[in-house]
């Protein structure tokens, strides 16, 4: 560390810190010295690659499985992130819908759960400025309200996309993604492959390719390796940063400090400084997704130019979210789940329906004795969320009735969406979550609380976008 | 269930813990059997035949090939199954097709079917099947 103490330190370098520094640094004048404290290290795409490939890489060692970094105490359940420069940027698919407005305002719409502090409108500038930020790839005619071309053409429909667009107009779109569908100075053309998490052709935007200007910008110093496992606080300020490195105890005082981990670790951070609000690490989820195979007879779906292609809206919003949870369909080319009956190889359409859930309390974080591991008790699904399924696999038919369906196989509810949402939840008084609308602790006034960890309610879309909006909304009305 | 197959089935059911060593020793050798069911399940098919051979050499390899392994594949190649009763089937035609120039040549069967090395989308020269490398859009009829 070049200094004792930062105007702004900064925990944690994927999509919520990132985006959080772009907007800090366009506002404040050139002389704030901000301090980033990653705890993972540098493992570039190309390297990842040579990994993929089975070759060695002297970066290996930097693989930080997520296994290792929590204590998942449900063993059926499964969290996938990346601990690195970029964060889960590094292993996200690169889905960017914005959400629905009426994700933001369950309670006065549907009597469920919180409306966030933020609307829709509040974000709107924000999502264009995120939109762009990551050249998403989209279309020009979307459920949600939106003007205007996206940085890029969106992705090709295949047949069975052509023939479900033409049925359902805007609730069945080309996906907006950051997956990008033509190549850009710092990025590749999508190529179908299907293998997001690490892409083969470099087209999905991560914080490495993103050429966003926060790292390489001289006021700010970027350490890695730095585990922050609490904050020192008096008078309800956040004095300073504790962390370890190289399992050496060290601190940095700030004055102003943003948590922009995932939400287990911002979690378990503000539990070892002695938080004590009574929802902090509670609440902790995600949507639940389920796979589902559309047998087609004498109909082949190909054309698609991304994993996945489409997104179906034609379950997500409207009064039955009073009863069950939306669901959003992701439409995938998969190539493992082709046929293997003759002249029926491609006969087939690959759904993933996700679900959205509640921040159930009975879910949360807690921090261990290992200061440095949260512990994460997962414990169930709503029945908000089961009831949805149910749903689902009755209006399906009739949805897909303008398809020569041969038959739908209904796979298992998957393990992991890869969003881990909650457990810092946002509202506009401090009884009822831990950030206000600007992810501000309601106690501690000089800590931000960054990312999906603070979402209200967990909407069936894609969380990043969102967050990343968020994150530009929450410097700028700031600072 | 037909009376041949149930027999076979009944055989190989209960013979589990008596027959399998001798199965093991005396038949021929796993890749064999996954070679003869390749074949068999995909006889609409021409498969060029090395490609096979050199096919499931790397499907094994990639997948494991322990005591236990041998013993389902031949239990597979006795049994007769195909890839509507058996899901080691199944991914073994899909892995196969999907190494091949089966989706490259879109799917024609007059055309010999070539194995291009072990589907991975960061090694294989083999495109998403479904994808519009294969199926420009020119090729995808407006409806």
């Amino acid at each position: 560390m070049k200094f004792s103490h930062y105007d702004l330190v900064v925990v944690g370098t994927g999509f919520a810190s990132t985006f959080f520094l772009k907007k800090y640094l366009s506002k404040v004048g050139r002389k704030k010295k901000v301090l980033v404290l990653e705890k993972g290290h540098f493992y570039p795409h190309e390297e990842r690659l040579k990994s993929e490939r089975g070759e060695s890489s002297s970066y290996k060692k930097y693989a930080s499985p997520w296994q290792d970094n929590i204590k998942n105490l449900n063993k059926k359940k499964v969290w996938q992130f990346t601990t690195a420069y970029g964060g889960s940027s590094n292993c996200w698919w690169g889905c960017t819908p914005r959400f629905m407005p009426n994700d933001f305002k369950m309670k006065s719409m549907y009597g469920i759960e919180q409306d966030w502090p933020v609307s829709y409108e509040d974000l709107d500038p924000y999502y264009y400025e995120a939109e762009e930020l990551m050249s998403v790839s989209g279309p020009e005619n979307t459920p949600f309200p939106r003007t205007g071309k996206y940085p890029l053409p969106p992705h090709q429909f295949s047949l069975v996309d052509k023939i479900l667009h033409k049925k359902y107009g805007n609730k069945y779109v080309s996906q907006a993604t950051a997956r990008a569908s033509r190549g850009i100075a710092t990025r590749n053309g999508c190529m179908a492959l299907s293998t997001c998490h690490t892409c083969p052709v470099n087209a999905k935007f991560t914080i490495e390719n993103g050429n966003m200007g926060v790292y390489d910008n001289d006021q700010v110093e970027l350490l890695y390796g730095c585990q922050v496992f609490a904050l020192e606080t008096a008078n309800d300020v956040i004095k300073k940063v504790l962390f370890q490195k190289d399992g050496k105890d060290y601190e940095v005082s700030g004055e102003v400090v943003v948590l922009g981990s995932n939400p287990f670790f911002n979690s378990n951070i503000l539990l070892n400084s002695g938080d004590n609000n009574p929802l902090t690490g509670r609440g902790i989820g995600e949507q639940l997704g389920m796979q589902v195979q559309i047998y087609l007879d004498d109909m082949q779906n190909v054309g698609g130019s991304s994993w996945v292609n489409a997104n179906g809206y034609m379950l997500y919003d409207g009064i039955h979210r009073k009863d069950y949870a939306a669901c959003l369909i992701e439409v995938n080319n998969a190539p493992y789940y082709i046929r293997v009956e003759r002249g029926k190889h491609l006969n087939v359409a690959s759904f993933r329906m996700i679900f959205e859930d509640l921040p159930l309390n009975s879910n949360f974080v807690k921090n261990s004795a290992d200061k440095l591991v949260p512990e994460v008790h997962f414990e169930e699904r709503s029945n908000y969320a089961l009831k949805g399924i149910e749903n689902m696999k009755k209006k399906l038919p009739s949805i897909l009735s303008c398809l020569p369906v041969e038959k739908i196989i209904y796979q298992d509810t998957e393990p992991n969406e890869g969003h881990i949402i909650g457990g810092t939840r946002m509202s506009a008084d401090r009884t009822n979550g831990v950030v206000d609308k600007h992810m501000i602790h309601h106690q501690y006034r000089n800590l931000f609380v960054l990312g999906a960890g603070a979402f209200t309610t967990f909407g069936p879309s894609n969380p990043t976008l969102t967050l990343s909006a968020l994150s530009l909304f929450a410097a700028d009305k700031v600072f | 269930m037909e009376r041949r197959n149930f027999i076979r089935l009944a055989t190989i059911g209960t013979g589990m813990c008596l027959i399998p060593p001798a199965l093991y020793f005396v038949a021929p050798g796993v890749k064999e059997y996954a070679c003869v069911i390749l074949k068999r399940e995909l006889y609409y098919l021409k498969l060029e035949p090395k490609g096979v051979v050199s096919f499931v050499d790397d499907y094994f390899k990639a997948t494991g090939n322990d005591l236990l392994s041998n013993l389902k594949w031949k239990g597979l190649f006795y049994l007769k199954s195909g890839w509507d009763k058996s899901d080691r089937v199944r991914d073994l035609l899909k892995y196969y097709l999907l190494s091949s120039d089966f989706f490259i040549n879109k799917t024609d069967e007059s055309k010999t079917v070539n194995y291009l090395g072990l589907f991975n989308s960061y090694k294989s020269p083999m495109p998403n099947p479904y994808s519009f490398i294969l199926y420009p859009p020119s090729d995808i009829k407006e409806v």
